[in-house]
């Protein structure tokens, strides 16, 4: 239907998350409207991502160069490793600048639904890490989903004496109705209440 | 026809979608598979909670468009099983039961004894139920109310009811010395095991030796790989 450059293009649109094949045809047409400078630009970008972007070799998050910019920092606290599923995890906490400490990505959750095994996440590299002696503390802040929780578990299983295992605390969303809790949160959120 | 309908259900698996929504995968009372999104059911605010989260039975309000997704109006709980939340082995164990359900129960049939057997199971792991065992009972009543009992009183190919010393998926169930060529061969203990996990309750089901367990699993795994064609993940992470 479409020349095969044409077609190429859509296909390959069509793998992204989220894209059926009519957004990737819109799309793909709005790429051959664009000028060159605008359409070249976005497939630099694509190239230059991923020539430049590779795993940090201490947290495994995205970074330039063998190291991110966090693990680079000698302002922060090296005793203290927070433990997160995603890259994009880590923003949120830097966003609030309450933790001074490193990052641990794990790339995932464990879900065995999804054919995701402790083998498959970074989990390995966190236990080589927590078993450095200025390690104090491993906080673990996976999302507190079903999958992250039992993430949290695994690992907090496998790091048992030989480092203090935190999890972030579950409750109540700012704002959010008590009415529309479910018992599992009211649950953990009585069972954490702090006296005032 | 559009509209909307009320059932009961256990989530069996929770997808993210887009910006803050969820897909979920339901096994229902009322039309046994059901997908549905729940939107905004990720933003902290949401009013459905976490009772979504895959495990969670609950009393559900579906709206059926045009579309294949059912959207989810509204949720209570009727039990979100907090122990087995906390408990790494318990999750996963749940997950892997699911999963199965999933692969198993496919058709918008409902199926109350795999809807209640399903529910019972996760009630037994919330209770702290976590052997193989339990695991392995539990997948073969599920292929058997499904549908697809394997035959274990006699050779399922020439109905010899002595030396049953195999196991063949092809031929439906346990084998006979002579028939025992086209299929495996199964220890007396796997056996009584499996004998035993189909004819008593889950909580009852003996203990056998890994050996056995293995043998019993591959069993199950070869029933439903050759009369339902599919594929099960392994009963546990070990
Ligand atoms: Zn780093
Ligand atoms: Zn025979």
């Amino acid at each position: 239907m479409h020349a095969a450059p044409i077609s190429r293009l859509i296909n390959e649109l069509s793998r992204l998350p989220g894209v059926g094949r009519r957004t990737a045809q819109r799309l793909a047409f709005h790429i051959l409207r664009a000028d060159d400078e605008e359409a070249f630009a976005l497939a630099d970008a694509i190239r230059e991502v991923k020539e430049k972007i590779g795993l940090c070799e201490i947290c495994q998050n995205l970074a330039e160069g063998p190291r991110c910019r966090i693990c680079q920092d000698e302002g922060r606290d090296r005793s203290v490793i927070c433990v997160v599923e995603e890259p994009a995890d880590v923003i949120p906490f830097e966003r609030i600048g309450e933790f001074r400490g490193l990052y641990h990505v794990l790339g995932g959750a464990l879900s065995p639904i999804d054919g995701i095994d402790p083998e498959h996440l970074k989990i390995a590299e966190l236990l080589h890490r927590a078993g450095a002696e200025e390690v104090r503390e491993v906080v673990l802040a996976t999302n507190p989903t079903t999958t992250g929780e039992a993430t949290a578990l695994h690992i907090a299983g496998q790091l048992g004496g030989v480092v203090i295992v935190t999890r972030l605390a579950s409750g109540l969303p700012v704002g959010a109705d008590l009415e529309h809790a479910d018992e599992v949160t009211l649950g953990r959120a009585f069972s954490g209440r702090r006296t005032l | 026809m559009p509209g909307t309908f009320k059932t009961e259900a256990v989530v069996l698996r929770s997808i993210r979608y887009g910006e803050a929504d969820r897909i979920i995968h339901l096994y229902t009372t009322t039309r046994g598979r059901v997908n549905a999104i729940a939107k905004g059911a990720r933003r902290p605010k949401s009013r459905f909670g976490g009772r979504l989260e895959p495990f969670f039975r609950c009393e559900l309000v579906l709206y059926e468009g045009r579309g294949e997704l059912c959207t989810v109006n509204a949720a209570s709980t009727l039990d979100g099983y907090p122990a087995l939340r906390a408990d790494g082995a318990a999750i996963d164990a749940a997950a892997r039961a699911c999963d199965a359900v999933l692969r198993l129960l496919d058709s918008a049939e409902p199926n109350l004894l795999a809807y209640n057997l399903l529910c019972r199971y996760l009630a037994l792991l919330e209770a702290g139920e976590e052997r193989l065992e339990a695991a392995l009972a539990f997948r073969l009543k599920l292929i058997l109310v499904a549908g697809f009992a394997p035959e274990l009183a006699a050779c399922a190919r020439c109905g010899e009811r002595q030396d049953l010393s195999g196991f063949s998926g092809a031929a439906g169930g346990v084998v006979c010395g002579s028939c025992e060529a086209e299929g495996f061969s199964l220890s007396a203990e796997a056996h009584r095991f499996l004998v035993g996990a189909i004819g008593n309750p889950i909580a009852d089901v003996g203990g056998a030796s890994a050996s056995a367990l293995r043998q019993a699993e591959r069993a199950i795994n070869e029933i439903v790989e050759h009369h339902a064609q599919v594929r099960f993940r392994r009963a546990s992470r070990r």
